[in-house]
């Protein structure tokens, strides 16, 4: 870590997408009329599952590809995942928890001043795109770290990629500078 | 078909068709051409015949080589003609031909391949580059008559591709296009509402540059800011009784021009800061509020960056006392000092402030907040460190409105015991989220009924 900067961030992982499966066929009439918690959607093919703890959603095919999106970290996202497992399982199906792997991360960060989107634009072309019509955030996009950022003008950061979880712990929240906001501090062109 | 028994009174020939053009029904003679009879519009089918007129018109007709689906290679000396007409409508018009007759990927391909054929052109937006017209993605997409969003998403698709760099367009430059759309020239309404549209853009670019300093114009839409603009320049021109009466909605269909939602919220946020503005006019004696603020909108605007220096510097007075009152009253945990510096910048702007934020508790706050010229004192306030943190927005003046007016966050959740992912999960809790067979059973039953009851009142 940076000691001589005594500047600091809160980085919250406010949502974790993963994958998994159960190596079996589902079926979705059956997990719609047992399980509690559930929305069926014909027309799409799937069926919304929701855990209460953790807080997380389920989309469930019936190849038995399950999509979890909620957690916020990685091991809840796997605790959640687990306990739909065990759910499916004691609704009757050969549930074999397979191959689950998180597939992207976002986290929310807001800095205390506000930003010029066009001059943080215009400073930061192309890697900075930012179309005042079409969405309020000037979208930032770090192809070394495989991450999407969208800055606010109110200063709030989106942060989107699962590069992330290798460099932020698991924690809530994050209180140590990491070269990714060095990173993000020197695009951004922010002087001491 | 031939309508028998019938001779063509001119030239007696009895090879007569029945020749139905897409209005009306006729008979005409094919050997000399003249109409034997026609029958009256008021017969034919509602809604047109059943001929469609592109069929009825149709010659041997083909559809133009250059324009086969999914193989869009126009011929330079086609592309270079639709460039020399120098119409934007033209293009516009072809444009709109691949938007609609093809599917996402393949318009964007052919989109692309014809501008690098003629890379005099860069980019979509910039079409009119050859006018020098900036002209916004809502122009396009009303000219299409298509979503804004499906616009937006191939001109970003298109950038991508063609690896361009697009200019970023500033409200600024479009206004006047913008305003030019108002209908309210001494032609069009009455004198007392008319206004010349060089006054009204010069009017409504200096209000929108007032806008741009105070946060309002960064990460808005367009559109709905310069109608607001429009607005408040046409009451400001002439802020008698009669114009300051008139509401955004009637000034809207007095102008022609359709309203959107969002311009009303953009008014009331610019009247706030000509308000903050016109409260350090000093020869104005009473309170200035958003009613009576348009009569003083001219001298606002010319003496702007004044009383823009005026109002940081009472607010950083402000903020000073209010530290040290705040101070002297508590205990010191450990003083903020505040370093308050004022700087005139290069061209347009204001005062910044520079503050250096301290630890308290160990919770620690950002520090230095100097990056951008434009704004943003922050003041970190050791008394508060106990409750949740102050919003920053809550002590500037000038901050982007929604930061000002923070929406109340609902309590943050408790924190989560560390959580590992490979913890037993018992019986008990998957049971929660499980149906006993006998809820199962009714609620079978409860669907059946109810289908059965949508059934019958279908």
């Amino acid at each position: 870590m940076d000691s001589s900067n005594d500047e600091a961030l809160d980085i919250i992982i406010t949502n974790v997408v993963a994958t998994f499966r159960t190596r079996c066929h589902l079926n979705l009439r059956t997990i719609a009329l047992e399980g509690t918690n559930v929305i069926y959607k014909p027309e799409v093919g799937k069926v919304l599952m929701k855990l209460r703890k953790p807080m997380i959603t389920a989309s469930i095919w019936s190849s038995g590809k399950i999509i979890c999106t909620g957690a916020t970290s990685e091991d809840e996202a796997k605790l959640g995942a687990r306990r739909l497992a065990r759910c499916l399982q004691k609704l009757g199906f050969k549930v074999r928890f397979s191959a689950f792997k998180v597939v992207n991360v976002l986290a929310v960060c807001s800095m205390p001043f506000a930003v010029n989107l066009i001059n943080f634009t215009k400073n930061n072309r192309p890697i900075a795109s930012y179309e005042p019509e079409l969405h309020p955030a000037a979208t930032y996009r770090i192809k070394n770290l495989k991450a999407t950022i969208q800055v606010f003008s109110t200063g709030s950061l989106t942060v989107t990629g699962i590069s992330l979880l290798t460099r932020l712990n698991t924690h809530r929240h994050i209180k140590y500078l990491t070269p990714f906001y060095v990173q993000l501090r020197r695009h951004i062109g922010l002087r001491d | 078909m031939a309508a028998a028994g019938m001779r063509c009174p001119a030239c007696g020939s009895t090879n007569i068709v029945d020749d139905d053009l897409y209005s009306q029904a006729q008979l005409v003679c094919v050997d000399c051409g003249s109409v034997v009879s026609e029958g009256v519009l008021a017969n034919d089918p509602v809604g047109g015949s059943d001929v469609s007129f592109s069929r009825t018109t149709a010659v041997a007709k083909r559809p133009c080589t250059n324009l086969i689906k999914g193989e869009l290679l126009p011929s330079k000396r086609s592309f270079s003609l639709l460039l020399q007409c120098n119409s934007v409508l033209l293009l516009v018009h072809f444009l709109k031909w691949i938007c609609f007759t093809h599917t996402g990927q393949q318009r964007v391909k052919a989109i692309c391949r014809i501008l690098m054929v003629n890379r005099e052109i860069e980019d979509l937006s910039q079409t009119c580059r050859q006018l020098n017209w900036p002209i916004t993605v809502g122009t396009i997409s009303c000219l299409l008559d298509a979503d804004s969003m499906a616009v937006g998403a191939i001109y970003q698709e298109m950038v991508k591709n063609l690896s361009i760099e697009a200019p970023i367009i500033n409200v600024t430059d479009v206004i006047e296009a913008h305003c030019h759309e108002y209908k309210i020239s001494s032609l069009d309404v009455p004198e007392e509402m008319a206004e010349n549209s060089r006054d009204l853009t010069k009017r409504a670019v200096a209000l929108v540059e007032l806008a741009a300093d105070s946060w309002i114009v960064t990460g808005r839409k367009p559109i709905p800011i310069m109608m607001a603009v429009t607005y408040l320049a046409w009451q400001s021109l002439k802020p008698n009784k009669h114009r300051l009466k008139f509401s955004l909605d009637k000034f809207c269909q007095v102008a022609k021009v359709k309203k959107l939602k969002s311009a009303m919220k953009r008014v009331a946020e610019i009247k706030e800061v000509l308000c903050k503005l016109g409260k350090e006019i000093p020869w104005v004696r009473e309170t200035v509020t958003p009613d009576n603020v348009i009569q003083l909108v001219e001298c606002i605007l010319q003496n702007r960056y004044a009383l823009l220096r005026r109002a940081m510097r009472t607010h950083e007075d402000a903020l000073l006392e209010e530290s040290q009152a705040s101070c002297a009253e508590a205990p010191p945990e450990g003083t903020a000092s505040s370093q308050i510096s004022e700087c005139a910048d290069q061209a347009p702007i204001m005062s910044f402030v520079k503050q250096n934020g301290l630890n308290s508790d160990g919770k620690e706050k950002p520090g230095d907040v100097d990056y951008n010229p434009r704004v943003l004192p922050k003041h970190s306030d050791t008394q508060e460190s106990q409750n949740p943190p102050p919003n920053w927005g809550k002590r500037v003046l000038f901050a982007p409105p929604c930061v000002i007016h923070a929406k109340k966050r609902r309590a943050v959740q408790p924190e989560h015991t560390d959580v590992t992912g490979d913890e037993e999960i018992s019986d008990s809790e998957i049971d929660s989220y499980i149906r006993t067979p006998q809820e199962a059973r009714d609620f079978a039953l409860m669907q059946h009924m109810l289908s059965l009851s949508d059934s019958a009142k279908s």
